[in-house]
């Protein structure tokens, strides 16, 4: 059972990675990306490609696969800048679900629908605890995820950029009329979560199911745990992806409970939507 | 010197225009009152010329340059500011952070903290914190901090009490006696007459009269017509 | 009684028609393009249901096939036990299925925003989809085929059964858009407070669409296996999901021939793409692509095939009808006492006193910020934590929601546009009415008001003549009292007057009691026997028109005349 607990976690932390990625969005841009997964492992795919096509080494081929991942979202925060600037978040979000299908599709098309031969970045345990082997892979991923909240934290609490960032989300008008640039900044954090997406899935996709359907599906848990937090809270949305994770990994032990892992995040899903939608509240908007 | 310029401006806004043909002149040094009735489209105009709401014909300058196709953040690096109806201030950041989305320098916080010194006791918690006077207070020395040359203020008072709203006045009076051009929607009409130069009546969406503040305060007649219908 | 019968009588012939063509393609078409065709039939349908939740319902649901999964699982299991009743009891019984797993996961998605939704089902479909491979579906590993229903065992006849499944499912859902449900469906679309604000309520108007979309799926599913005989999770995944979703959305699929020329894309893209030797995947990039594109630009396939050319219709100024017999104003019908809201620190009303008489008009009027607006939410009941008292006819609102009290026969208008363009001008008074109303009746009263013809779609009227539409909604379910948000607000201001002297005799003809938001004061001068004044969230001054308007405090307050400590 600890073994299995422990081995969830690295799922774990790429959960809560993609979980700070999720939640960054829908603060900074109002926007629930669901194509946040898949960009990733576009990114990381590519890198396989260069490294078995080009024979580019390991490293700069994992440089390229990062680079495209963030370039990608770049792109579609272009397009959801300039044409869904005004919308509300359903519509943006319904834009990020069509692009969830594209990004599956062309991956097929230029990849196949099998895992990649992925050669792993990271292998090997990091050390023991208790006789429980901690992998490497493990010891990466949920040092990044909190390496990340934490940085994220600092950009936005600390540095005039986070600043504007923050008046931006809270008040997009009045922050443009103090002459904040809106559009920029937020392609920025649309390429930013992209990079940090896929990093994370290079690190972790070598060691786990890489087919693009399961990568690209990536961000239901990880909705989960960002739900955890409100699509606010960095602290909670990265508890809640180790969390999921590490439940994953100990029903995983078990045979009766096979099926019930799959339904976990969405069960984790209905049951922090029923808590936090206790009340009725009235939209001012709508 | 650069003033700014609207030329027979235009609003649409869902069905059809809320503001028709609209003129009017700020000139650096001067407050002008812009009043009329409730739904008489003062909002509209504001927003138009500083590119909230798009113009539908007309034009906005400042000097040679024309505003009218510029985005939000290109009128305001003209020297053009907004100061929106209701306190618009960033809820989440903290006073001192509210200041430093526009002030260039630490001087320049300072500057506009000595306008209002209850704020600096204050510069540390988040503006959501303030009461409603604190807070309209924050929203002013943001603009202030900018340094625009061109200040559009809607209805400052909004919710306010009115002891509150008058010693905001003549913070907004010495602003413009150092060189800036003001354009003031004020729903407590004679106070905002009082500091103003110019005066702007709008109703229905057009300019039913435009002269001296001093001559509309004195001839009461033009804001009743404007204000309580023509049968008054 | 003929109007009557042609609006029914043109979907019957159009789904003869549809069985006719469905007939003539079953014996003229070869093999292979029935076959086809079949997999495009049972893709409207799902499609249909998707229109349904995502076209009518504005709510996005990513597992369209998970539910076709539920209705092809049913249908497989029963088939396996052999269970009585046969093919189309099963089929029936699938789409059931659908429906109530669709109740299960929308219920917690009940007050939900769209996005919401969205992520609980594209959880549902991602949990799914490894589950269904993981267990297989009945019957699959010991190979034990669904057995077509007796008449319809070959490929042509079973293409002609799902023919005229599909047609059925199109009446059905025709029927559905024509009634309260389809209206409420649009109307929780556009306005979640607009819905609420006509009595309907949100969570069952949400429910219903999900359910109905859910079990349009579970027959698709259904029809799935009887086709292919042994259902595959293949059949179901994801992205295939999310690309009926895209679909859906890019054809606007709430409209019943987009539905069929979305299925018809579903099926041709692909084959289309085989035939030029292109890998089929790339249906799919095309189907994101033009799904964006369609998103983006806020359009669809429907909306561009039937965009009509024309101008906005504005409202009629006709002559106002003389004044009826005048009705006696009676004791108050709404009284308020000691109510207060606060937001935060900002007191928004404070302990503020009303009486609205039977068959009175009421004027609230106050300077802007005054708390007009936060009075009518308070009393309507949208925004429930006010402190003080509201009765109507002597009983307390306390606690009520505002669909309760619309029920109640308190009813509001709103200062913004909040009426669904989806409907026609009919459809919508009747939804907002909440009671049987004759044709005579709705177009007696819409040309009082000089609003547009009952057929009219109020996707073509203009802001104006839709808050007008609004009001005549609201007074057609002839409710006790009617709170009006600055109703005119939409109008030219010359025509201001001739609807204050049509309000006037509201109360005379509709037998309702009128409290009037308004900032023209004309207006409230023309129709208001007595007049609140708001100043700050205090009443500042109350009583007969002529003594409120004289008085000087009250002036001043209105002028921005305050004169300071």
């Amino acid at each position: 059972m600890l073994q299995g607990a422990l081995a969830g976690l690295a799922a774990g932390g790429l959960y809560a990675v993609l979980a700070v990625c999720l939640t960054l969005m829908s603060r900074l841009v109002r926007v629930v990306n669901f194509a946040q997964a898949a960009t990733g492992m576009v990114g990381s795919y590519l890198a396989v490609w260069l490294v078995v096509h080009t024979g580019l080494p390991e490293w700069a081929a994992t440089l390229g696969g990062i680079l495209l991942g963030a370039g990608l979202s770049a792109g579609l925060g272009w397009i959801v800048c300039t044409w869904l600037a005004e919308t509300d978040t359903g519509t943006r979000s319904a834009v990020t679900a069509a692009v969830l299908l594209l990004l599956i599709s062309l991956s097929f098309i230029l990849f196949g629908n099998k895992p990649q031969p992925f050669r792993p970045v990271l292998a090997g345990p990091a050390f023991q605890v208790g006789g429980v082997v901690v992998s490497q892979v493990t010891v990466a991923t949920v040092g990044l995820a909190v390496l990340v909240a934490l940085a994220c934290r600092l950009l936005l609490g600390r540095t005039a950029v986070g600043v504007r960032l923050r008046a931006l989300s809270e008040r997009p008008t009045t922050a443009e009329l103090l002459g904040i640039p809106a559009k920029p900044l937020s392609i920025a954090v649309w390429a930013g979560t992209g990079l940090v997406a896929t990093l994370a899935i290079s690190v972790v996709a070598p060691s786990q199911s890489n087919d693009p359907t399961s990568l690209a599906m990536l961000v239901v848990p990880a909705s989960a745990a960002a739900l955890l937090g409100g699509f606010r809270r960095l602290d909670l949305a990265v508890g809640g992806g180790l969390v999921l994770g590490v439940v994953e990994g100990a029903v995983a032990q078990s045979d009766h409970l096979s099926l019930v892992r799959y339904f976990l995040p969405l069960l984790f899903i209905v049951a922090l939507l029923l808590w936090s939608q206790r009340k009725e509240v009235w939209d001012a908007a709508r | 010197m650069n003033t700014l310029r609207v030329n027979g401006v235009t609003v649409a806004r869902g069905a059809g225009p809320v503001i028709r043909d609209v003129s009017l002149e700020l000139v650096p040094g001067r407050i002008t009152a812009l009043v009329g009735p409730n739904g008489a489209g003062k909002t509209s105009l504001l927003e138009a010329i500083s590119g909230v709401l798009p113009i539908a014909s007309g034009s906005v300058h400042i000097g040679p340059h024309d505003l009218t196709r510029q985005s939000r953040v290109g009128r305001f690096r003209r020297g053009l500011a907004h100061i929106e109806q209701g306190r618009a201030v960033f809820g989440g950041l903290t006073v001192l952070e509210n200041l430093r989305l526009t002030a260039r320098t630490g001087e320049q916080v300072d500057q506009v903290l000595a306008l209002f010194p209850e704020l600096a006791k204050r510069a540390d918690s988040p503006a959501a914190l303030l009461s409603g006077g604190e807070q309209q207070m924050v929203v002013l020395a943001r603009a202030f901090a900018a340094n625009p040359a061109f200040l559009l203020i809607d209805e400052m008072s909004l919710g306010l009490a009115p002891v509150v709203f008058t010693r905001l006045l003549p913070v907004v009076s010495r602003f413009a006696a150092e060189g800036a051009a003001i354009l003031l929607v004020e729903q407590f009409t004679h106070l905002a007459l009082g500091i103003a130069q110019d005066a702007v009546v709008v109703s229905s969406g057009r300019v039913t009269h435009q002269g001296p503040a001093p001559d509309l305060l004195a001839s009461p007649a033009t804001l009743h017509t404007a204000y309580l219908g023509e049968s008054r | 009684m003929p109007r009557v019968d042609r609006r029914f009588a043109l979907p019957l012939l159009l789904a003869v028609l549809a069985l006719v063509l469905g007939w003539g393609l079953s014996v003229g078409l070869s093999g292979y393009f029935v076959y086809l065709g079949m997999s495009a039939v049972v893709a409207c349908v799902a499609i249909l249901g998707l229109g349904v939740v995502t076209g009518s319902a504005g709510m996005i649901s990513l597992c369209q096939l998970t539910f076709g999964a539920v209705g092809a699982w049913v249908v497989s299991a029963l088939n396996l036990v052999d269970a009585p009743g046969g093919f189309l009891v099963w089929l029936l019984l699938g789409g059931l299925a659908a429906g109530v797993v669709g109740l299960v996961v929308g219920l917690p998605a009940l007050r939900l925003r769209g996005v919401n939704l969205a992520v609980v089902t594209l959880g549902l479909a991602a949990a799914a989809d490894v589950t269904l491979v993981q267990i297989q579906f009945p019957g699959a590993t010991e190979g034990v085929a669904v057995q077509r229903p007796g008449p319809f065992t070959s490929d042509r006849a079973y293409f002609l059964l799902c023919v005229i499944v599909l047609v059925l499912c199109c009446l059905a859902v025709h029927l559905l858009h024509r009634s309260r449900w389809g209206s409420a469906w649009k109307s929780v679309a556009f306005s979640e407070r607009a819905t609420a604000a006509a009595g309907a309520s949100v969570r069952t108007s949400k429910l219903t669409a999900f359910a109905v979309g859910a079990a349009l799926g579970g027959i698709s599913g259904g029809l799935v296996t009887g086709q292919v005989g042994l259902a595959f999770p293949a059949s179901f995944t994801t992205i295939q999901s999310l690309a009926l979703y895209v679909l859906a959305v890019m054809s606007g699929a709430h409209l019943i021939d987009m539905a069929v020329f979305g299925a018809v894309l579903w099926v041709a893209v692909p084959e289309l793409l085989k035939r030029w030797g292109v890998p089929q995947d790339w249906g799919f990039v095309v189907f994101g692509l033009f799904g964006v594109q369609a998103l983006a630009s806020g359009t669809n396939l429907g909306l561009l095939l039937r965009r009509r050319t024309g101008n906005e219709i504005a409202p009629v100024a006709a002559e106002v009808p003389p004044a009826p017999e005048p009705v006696p104003i009676g004791g108050p019908v709404l009284t308020v006492r000691g109510l207060s809201v606060h937001f935060g620190h900002v007191t928004a009303l404070s302990d503020v006193d009303l009486d609205l008489p039977e068959h009175g008009v009421l004027g609230v009027i106050g300077p802007n910020g005054a708390g007009k607006s936060t009075l009518i939410d308070v009393l309507s009941g949208f925004l429930p934590r006010a402190e003080g008292s509201v009765t109507l006819d002597g009983r307390s609102l306390a606690g009520l929601a505002p669909t309760r009290r619309a029920r109640l026969s308190l009813r509001r208008t709103f200062q913004q546009d909040r009426v669904p363009p989806g409907l026609t001008v009919a459809a919508y008074v009747r939804f907002v009415a909440r009671r049987r109303l004759r044709g005579e009746e709705i177009a007696e009263a819409l040309a009082f008001f000089g609003c547009p013809p009952a057929d009219t779609p109020l996707a073509r009227v203009d802001v104006g003549a839709r808050r007008l539409v609004e009001v005549v909604g609201h007074l057609l379910a002839r409710p006790r009292v009617l709170l009006l948000d600055e109703p005119a607000a939409g109008l030219p201001h010359e025509e201001h007057l001739a609807f204050g002297r049509r309000l006037r005799q509201v109360p005379a003809r509709f037998g309702v009691s009128v409290l009037l938001v308004e900032h023209d004061l004309d207006l409230v001068r023309a129709v208001c026997d007595t007049i609140t004044v708001l100043d700050f969230g205090r009443v500042l001054a109350s009583g007969p028109q002529a003594q409120v308007l004289a008085d000087p405090a009250v002036l001043k307050a209105y002028m921005g005349e305050t004169e300071l400590a």
